[in-house]
């Protein structure tokens, strides 16, 4: 569904990714792991068109779209949920969803995804007036992965949806990750938290320095030498 | 006629006055509220408003409130060919580089007027009914042109309020990115911004005229490009309504101070608009330097 191949990107003079190839299959969740400064979040924005791709291609069902704008790939099924959320503070939960819905692609299944959403998160529909700048962090990180189901994508980039969250609510964030899955939608996850994203996941990458250092199935993962000493402390 | 009379009369044409003060500023808000650009080339369009109430006044008798929607057309087409012509390539550029460029424009739109209309001081007059307050006349022109900014300020206000468009402009102002993966095309905004903020320029333009006594010429922008920016410092810089709010403000300090600086012997109080445009903005950047009516929400 997803195919990057020879990704290399950066900002202004200083090179981020060094020729990374990323596949995603229909219907998966993906993850990225990496340490910090791996050029995890500059992938997805560049994924996205956020940050320009400079060399490599992006394809999303066998189109080539690396260097289209980011409201186009919206358009056509892709869409990201930001690091740190990015929501819009002063309006309201419902002014944020019905944003998320702004393509022509969403506008047309406006309803129907509100009602998704409502469903999966019933508190939004209780707090649909509120401001979400008075939110909680876990409540804006719901508003955030509930905007990104109202622009209808067949594929969501997650960065790290996990942070700055409550043990209790990150559980509950991956539980909703999973229930996405369900709902046929294909996810593209960048995670600090490897436990929790290695659980839900079908298939797990390695950066390093801007390098794929190691993919595979999130067993052969879990199983390298590599990610036990780097990660999982065993 | 006495001083209170005076300063009364002088406070109710600062209310008439703000409301225009407070349009031009509208613009001026918008633009650097959206994009992030302080656009010094305001009194230009402004200028161009003016030409084209005196133009159309001239030749065709249209009455400047009716100038008003054709003002409203041209500045929207100046704007959109602005943006892509020349703002488009400075988005995220730095400020130095904006600040020169709509600099240039200003200095452009000058002179190409200056060559067109040539540098005299031109004039119309419209007819209209005067109203007795009992201290003074004021001329209904004048009436027309607060109801005019109230109307087009309350419109545009519903305009963000309530329209997917609207929303959008709101939206990029408070998240960009977050704009951006919503499937907002926000160079469009952009562009959409522009105009419109030149567009409300360009149409106060058209109402100034209603209160200049000595007429129009090319270079008449300046001092209204420096009272929109103490304007919009006062209302709080990125925020048209705020800016809209400030103006009548402004309009009452202007006038209400022209009555006290006239108990000064030999001191000419219509000479001092710049002085009281600089004292103020010196003020309000003592007491409170993010303005006074300044909130982050547009």
């Amino acid at each position: 569904m997803l195919k990057v191949t020879g990704l290399e990107s950066g900002y202004g003079t200083m090179q981020v990714l060094w020729g990374v190839d990323v596949e995603v299959e229909k219907g998966t969740i993906t993850t990225i792991l990496g340490p910090n400064g791996a050029g995890k979040t500059t992938l997805l924005k560049s994924i996205m068109g956020i940050v320009s791709p400079w060399k490599g291609k992006v394809e999303f069902n066998g189109e080539d779209v690396t260097y289209l704008p980011p409201h186009r790939k919206v358009e056509k099924g892709m869409t990201l949920v930001l690091e740190g959320r990015h929501l819009f503070p002063y309006m309201s939960v419902e002014e944020n969803l019905r944003l998320g819905a702004y393509t022509k692609r969403a506008e047309e299944k406006i309803e129907e995804s509100l009602e998704l959403v409502y469903q999966l998160f019933p508190v939004l529909e209780e707090r649909a007036k509120q401001k979400v700048g008075t939110m909680s962090g876990g409540e804006q990180q719901m508003v955030a992965i509930a905007r990104a189901i109202m622009a209808s994508p067949e594929i969501v980039l997650m960065d790290e949806p996990s942070q700055g969250l409550a043990p209790k609510i990150v559980a509950e964030v991956f539980d909703t990750i999973l229930k996405l899955k369900e709902e046929g939608l294909t996810i593209l996850l960048v995670e600090q938290n490897v436990y929790a994203s290695l659980e839900i996941s079908d298939y797990g990458y390695v950066l390093h320095e801007g390098m794929v250092a190691l993919k595979g199935t999130v067993d052969e993962i879990i199983e390298s030498e590599e990610v036990r000493k780097a990660y999982v402390g065993v | 006629m006495g001083f209170w009379e005076q300063l009364a009369s002088n406070l109710v044409f600062g209310i008439l006055l703000g409301s225009v003060y407070g349009l031009a500023t509208m613009g001026l808000s918008l633009i650097f509220g959206v994009l992030r650009i302080v656009n010094v080339g305001h009194g230009a369009f402004l200028m161009i408003g003016a030409y084209a109430a005196f133009w159309l006044f001239t030749l065709f008798g249209l009455s400047p409130i009716a100038s008003i929607f054709m003002a409203l057309a041209v500045g929207l087409a100046l704007g959109f060919i602005t943006f892509y012509s020349v703002i488009k390539r400075l988005i995220g550029a730095p400020e130095l580089s904006t600040l020169l460029a709509t600099f240039g424009i200003g200095l452009f739109i000058e002179e190409l007027a200056k060559l067109v209309w040539g540098p005299d001081y031109r004039g119309y007059s419209w007819d209209t009914p005067y109203i007795s307050l009992g201290i003074s006349a004021i001329s209904f022109s004048k009436i027309y042109a607060l109801l005019a900014s109230i109307v087009i300020a309350f419109l545009l206000f519903m305009w963000f309020k309530k329209t997917k468009l609207g929303m959008a402009v709101r939206a990029v102002v408070e998240d960009k990115e977050g704009a951006m993966v919503c499937g907002i095309d926000v160079t469009r905004i952009y562009a959409l911004s522009f105009a419109l903020g030149i567009a409300l320029t360009v149409a106060s333009g058209v109402l100034i005229t209603l209160f200049v006594p000595v007429g129009i010429n090319p270079y008449m922008g300046g001092e209204y490009t420096l009272k929109a920016f103490v304007i919009a410092v006062l209302g709080g810089l990125t925020s048209p309504w705020g800016a809209f709010y400030a103006g009548f403000i402004f309009g009452l300090l202007e006038n209400g101070s022209y009555t006290l600086l006239g108990l000064i012997p030999d001191v000419e109080p219509f000479s001092l608009t710049r002085f009281i445009a600089f004292t103020t903005l010196l003020i309000i950047l003592l007491i409170k330097p993010t303005g006074l009516l300044g909130g982050e929400e547009m």
